[in-house]
């Protein structure tokens, strides 16, 4: 069974995501920001981050760099309100394996995953 | 302040809420106003910083923020409890989200704060002596009122918010 680390500070949406990764058969590990998202995945190695951009304390982005730096081969996928073509290319840059904008679709991100994890 | 600043906001909720809950949005009159703010039940804030600077806020019912949440989570929300906060500062800041690609698309670079959600009627919040464009979305599950002072950055105040904000008062 996968683990998918779901990193938002939006309690609502990690409860939305965790419930429809849950019944597709995912472990799910949640994070409220970016730097709470670095521990975790240093202590828990998920198979997948579903990480947002825009967070308190640390956003996303930086988190992506952290991760990367702590483990290249990390699976990041972004998940975020924030798309922009500069937004998009700097976390493709930093390493970001896909970017789906919000507001998602169910199959969006499920096939994000499922790509990811082969 | 230049009011097509306000449509990509107004495209972005229409958009955001179709996909979210499947609700069609019409507009209702513009309007201008220098006065403060006074809340509705729920108020999000999200700032905008860069090449456009400022304030966007939304303003709803308790009663039409529980229904937009309910149908976002697929179940029933009877109290505004901490989830459902979430849920109301989350839908404005994919709204907000979805502005920002409409304005880079229009040549103006911007990036957004975290929400902050104001729970309760009758906070006074005013953007001082710079003026507010208001526009209520109306939906077949309540209005949407989305409020927007904002202005082009000059190159060298890119980095902050230049308007300020002004709150008073106890919500009820």
């Amino acid at each position: 069974m996968a683990t998918v680390l779901v990193v938002d500070d939006a309690e609502f949406l990690r409860v939305r995501i965790s419930k429809m990764l849950v019944a597709e058969g995912y472990q799910v590990i949640e994070a409220e920001n970016g730097a709470a998202a670095v521990e975790k995945y240093k202590a828990e190695r998920p198979d997948v981050v579903l990480m947002d951009i825009t967070m308190p304390e640390m956003d996303g982005l930086t988190a992506l760099k952290n991760i990367r730096a702590f483990d290249p081969q990390a699976k990041v996928v972004m998940l975020t309100a924030l798309g922009q073509e500069s937004v998009v290319l700097e976390a493709v840059k930093s390493g970001a394996r896909d970017f789906v904008v919000k507001p998602f679709n169910q199959e969006r991100v499920l096939s994000a995953l499922q790509k990811l994890l082969g | 302040m230049n009011v097509n600043f306000l449509n990509p906001f107004v495209e972005a909720a229409n958009e955001v809420l179709m996909a979210e809950m499947n609700v069609s949005t019409s507009r209702g009159p513009l309007s201008l106003h220098k006065s403060a703010l006074t809340t509705d039940d729920v108020t999000v804030l999200i700032s905008l910083v860069d090449q456009l600077q400022g304030v966007v806020l939304y303003g709803l019912s308790y009663d039409t923020a529980l229904k937009f949440v309910s149908l976002m989570m697929g179940q029933e929300f009877r109290e505004f409890d901490n989830l459902a906060q979430s849920g109301i500062a989350e839908l404005g800041n994919v709204i907000t989200g979805r502005a920002t690609i409409k304005l880079a698309e229009a040549g103006y670079r911007t990036n957004i704060s975290p929400p902050t959600l104001v729970s309760g009627r009758g906070v006074q919040i005013s953007t001082l002596d710079f003026p507010r464009l208001v526009v209520p979305l109306q939906t077949s599950l309540g209005d949407l009122t989305v409020h927007l002072a904002v202005r082009e950055a000059s190159p060298d105040t890119r980095g902050g918010n230049f308007i300020p904000l002004a709150v008073n008062g106890a919500g009820q």
